[in-house]
């Protein structure tokens, strides 16, 4: 087992490498100079120029500059954003709690609506529930994020008024972040309904941000479940007079669960990707929104350094998932 | 009254208008502590009439019955809970391939205490020494081991003797075992069959055997029902059935015997296969595979009936010679 782990943590290498690179030189590729942004539209003299070149490293070739950068990495440093002066990794952490939030809630969010549907629909295969379900998940795993969102927000909020429109927490509350999630900090303030108000915000991000997850885990869940039940250990299992739920709960999915979990696990950078719309849709104060804005800016050091975190944290979930796979499967746990 | 009585149990599978029979007016008996022997070829209904039994036939398959009573109660009209309660306590069953029957997820001990808990209760100690005896019974090596094991670490023959442990758990008084040894090595098939039939003995526990293999059934069956195509073609008591079958398929099965095969240049065999749901033919289902068969065989299709103490569906059953009997050609 701890073989295992290291040989995983091995394998993350080279991805890191991978990921600088890629990040590093991609966004060297946009047209836009990071300088001429930050001037702005009165713009900057040629020596002025020269010199803030220089100052930014920019004056070096990209190789020695991709060195510098490699070596600030390895030294914790992420470098300062071009446009707040702040630090990177500072920036990173007063955010990620937000998208952690938003992407738990709905990573919740679609496992436990989605893999239940699916283990229905899969004991239930071919009658109504199961064309209905998988006929609402087709939709919801086609359906565009940005205008999943705007419905949501056009029929809850706008109409119905049931939600807010966006943000974290209404105006009316100020909590000073000590864990930086918001459900928690307002359960640790003394501020009287401003753990249900954050509870409210958090609503429609998080449906608009897991239905594309619900939908893949509920399908996923009943094509697994439905091989699981023709197996020939479900039969014995009901041939000792278990009850059906038992034979569902106890034997069927259990074994059914390990495509289900690799599943969840890539979503997770699904739900990554899909953050960046939701966030910027929903004006919530996450990393999805901030790298946006940082490649609009051509701020280099906030990209790669968010991006960088991002890959890490990625990966971590990966591996996790892969540490899963042998607490579900015994024999995952022997052979390895 | 016998312990367990078939009358007339039939299996449809496909459409209500179209339905194709895979047991087809099936009526047998077993008395208390009988080993039955069922024996056909692959399609023939076996399995599928012990699953009917086992009530795991799922829709959209269809089970009726005239009467499909155990121990005087009625299995078919009776709620899903009190069934439940009699299958995997009073009939307990074993499937074909022990490799598959264990769910791989558990241990050997979980396993074999679920059947305990659900049927006998009692509390967690008293289920593992229960467990612990049974891999006993069965013959298991270092018993106090295995049953930490997971199915992936056993063998073959190791796992088939764990489904029989699972199987015999609540003491039942009927086990049905469908080919528990078609899987196996032929090395270890005869240790399980010795097993079964040990624990048959010992407990006086019914046992319904299922198998293609004549040779087995010989030894170990009180009673042998021949069937094909979902149909009984021939039942009798094991003896007298192998010494003068008395119908034409239950002759030829025989003949296919390696052994008995001695002075012919080759292996005799069953020209054809068992019909499907698409190629049944009119008349007796054995009419065109049949070396006896006659224009009446294709057109009208025979019935069970009794001869000589015997259980048979033929128009010309065979007399001690082997030779059909009452026909003109």
């Amino acid at each position: 087992m701890l073989g295992f782990l290291f040989r995983r943590l091995g394998d993350i290498v080279p991805t890191f490498f991978g990921v600088t690179l890629l990040v590093f030189f991609l966004i060297r590729l946009i047209p836009g100079d990071p300088i001429l942004m930050m001037a702005g539209e009165r713009g900057v003299d040629a020596v002025r120029y020269a010199q803030l070149k220089a100052q930014y490293g920019f004056d070096q070739p990209v190789i020695v500059q991709y060195f510098h950068y490699l070596l600030g990495v390895f030294q914790g440093d992420l470098g300062k954003s071009f446009v707040t002066k702040k630090p990177v990794l500072e920036e990173f952490m007063t955010l990620f709690p937000a998208t952690v939030e938003l992407g738990v809630i709905a990573i919740l969010f679609a496992i436990v609506v989605g893999l239940p549907l699916g283990v229905v629909a899969a004991v239930r295969r071919g009658g109504i529930f199961d064309y209905t379900t998988m006929t609402i998940s087709l939709a919801g795993y086609s359906m565009p994020i940005f205008w999943w969102a705007t419905m949501l927000i056009m029929f809850f909020s706008v109409s119905l008024g049931w939600t807010p429109v966006s943000g974290r927490l209404s105006v009316l509350y100020y909590i000073e972040p000590t864990t930086g999630f918001m459900l928690i900090d307002t359960l640790l303030s003394d501020q009287k309904g401003a753990f249900v108000d954050a509870l409210q915000h958090l609503i429609l991000p998080s449906i608009a941000l897991g239905t594309i997850p619900m939908a893949v885990i509920a399908r996923m869940t009943r094509s697994s479940m439905l091989e699981v039940l023709r197996e020939d250990y479900i039969r014995v299992a009901r041939a000792k007079g278990l009850s059906p739920t038992k034979v569902v709960i106890v034997h069927a999915l259990r074994n059914a669960l390990i495509p289900v979990v690799t599943v969840i696990g890539l979503q997770v950078s699904v739900l990554v990707a899909g953050a960046i719309l939701t966030e910027t849709i929903f004006s919530w104060p996450g990393i999805g929104k901030w790298i946006v804005e940082a490649v609009s800016r051509r701020d280099y050091p906030t990209i790669q350094g968010g991006i960088l975190l991002i890959a890490i944290m990625i990966m971590m979930v990966n591996l996790f998932v892969d540490l899963t796979y042998s607490v579900i499967n015994p024999r995952i746990r022997h052979t390895r | 009254m016998a312990l367990l009585e078939v009358k007339n149990l039939t299996v449809e599978f496909g459409s209500e208008n179209n339905p194709f029979r895979a047991v087809d007016s099936v009526s047998f008996s077993v008395e208390r502590g009988e080993v039955l022997g069922i024996v056909g070829e692959s399609g023939s209904g076996k399995s599928v009439s012990s699953l009917a039994l086992m009530g795991l036939i799922d829709y959209p398959g269809r089970v009726t019955a005239d009467s499909l009573t155990f121990d005087g109660e009625d299995l078919l009209r009776m709620p899903a809970r009190k069934r439940r309660n009699i299958t995997g306590k009073d009939i307990a069953m074993i499937f074909q391939d022990p490799m598959s029957s264990l769910n791989p997820c558990y241990t050997v001990e979980t396993q074999i205490m679920e059947a305990l808990k659900v049927h006998e209760g009692g509390n967690k100690k008293q289920r593992r020494e229960r467990t612990l005896d049974l891999l006993n019974q069965v013959g298991i090596p270092d018993p106090k081991s295995r049953m930490k094991a997971y199915p992936h670490q056993l063998s073959g023959g190791m796992s088939q003797r764990i489904v029989i442990a699972m199987a015999i758990a609540c003491n039942p008084r009927l086990l049905v075992a469908d080919e528990p040894t078609t899987a196996l090595d032929v090395t270890i098939q005869a240790q399980i069959i010795d097993l079964l039939l040990k624990l048959q003995s010992d407990s006086d526990m019914a046992l319904i055997l299922i198998t293609h293999d004549l040779a087995l059934v010989s030894e170990a069956a009180d009673r042998i029902q021949v069937m094909y195509a979902g149909q009984l073609f021939e039942s009798g008591p094991a003896d007298g059935l192998f010494a003068a079958p008395r119908h034409p398929y239950t002759q030829a099965l025989l003949e296919a015997l390696p052994e008995r095969s001695e002075g012919h240049d080759r292996l005799r065999t069953i020209p054809g296969v068992v019909p499907g749901a698409h190629d049944r033919p009119t008349g007796c289902l054995l009419s065109p595979r049949c070396r006896y068969a006659t224009d009446k065989c294709v057109s009208t299709q025979p019935l069970v009936e009794d001869y000589y103490g015997r259980d048979v569906r033929c128009f010309y059953p065979l007399d001690d010679n082997g030779q059909p009997t009452g026909r003109t050609v």
